[in-house]
């Protein structure tokens, strides 16, 4: 076995517990820290499969990334902040203003 | 060698990748999230991608991560322990349905074939990334700073008081 293929395999596992972590948490930023998590995990599996292929457009995708994460960020954060300071609650399971 | 290295970070990586996923404080969690930032930075370094290394160390691990903290610092502590832990039936639920889908991507990803190209990249990983990124993808590179400028407006927009 190749050490990328073993990358790549730690990738998955990566992008897999971000989305456990994005079902299971109750507070909305440790939310958000699991959606980074799934992101960094793409990260790793572009550029490991850009050390397999030979090329350099995976880290290129991985850069492009690294953006969104940091706009998303910003929007997310800017969205707790605000739906705080509509109702003070901060649980993932109390925001169902827009299903009432 | 290689191997005893992708050993000491992968077990590092998994380790914090645990505390982020079950610890019960949210700055604790950001904590865990941090050591996960700079595992994947050893893990690009290990890889040969040393400007992407180095850009998750500059806006991961200083820009984000003092966003978070400064967001934490401005919510008031009792509500945030209101809502700590997590949801424990929603978590029996998910682990088989994520064991599952992880089996198979891993069962490809051992079993399948992958194209290798005989490319030999002989200058190094800062130049061809950089030569790659201002010739075929500069429109990409464009919209990603229109798409950092309303984001950028947006959450002022959200941010700001109401009348």
């Amino acid at each position: 076995m190749k050490i990328e293929v073993a990358y790549i395999l730690i990738s998955i596992f990566l992008f897999l517990s971000g989305l456990f972590g994005v079902i299971i948490r109750k507070n909305l930023i440790t939310l958000l820290v699991s959606t980074e998590l799934m992101l960094n995990g793409v990260n790793l599996g572009l550029v490991s499969m850009d050390k397999m292929v030979g090329g350099v457009e995976g880290q290129v995708f991985a850069l492009f990334v690294i953006t969104v994460a940091a706009a998303e960020v910003a929007i997310g954060l800017g969205l707790v902040v605000a739906i705080f300071r509509l109702r003070g609650y901060e649980g993932s399971s109390e925001i169902i203003q827009l299903r009432d | 060698m290689e191997w005893l290295i992708f050993g000491f970070l992968s077990l590092w990586l998994l380790v914090s990748v645990f505390g982020t996923l079950f610890l019960k404080n949210p700055v604790h969690v950001i904590l865990a999230f941090l050591s996960v930032i700079l595992a994947i930075a050893g893990i690009f370094l290990h890889l040969g991608a040393e400007l992407l290394a180095g850009l998750q160390l500059i806006v991961y691990a200083v820009a984000i991560i003092v966003f978070y903290v400064l967001v934490i610092t401005t919510i008031p502590w009792e509500k945030v322990k209101k809502f700590e832990g997590i949801y424990k039936r929603e978590a029996l639920l998910a682990v088989p349905f994520l064991l599952i889908s992880f089996l198979p991507i891993a069962y490809m990803v051992l079993e399948g074939k992958f194209a290798v190209s005989q490319k030999v990249i002989t200058e190094g990983n800062i130049q061809s990334v950089g030569k790659t990124l201002f010739t075929n993808y500069l429109f990409p590179f464009e919209v990603a700073s229109v798409i950092l400028l309303t984001a950028m407006i947006g959450a002022i927009l959200l941010g700001r008081k109401e009348e």
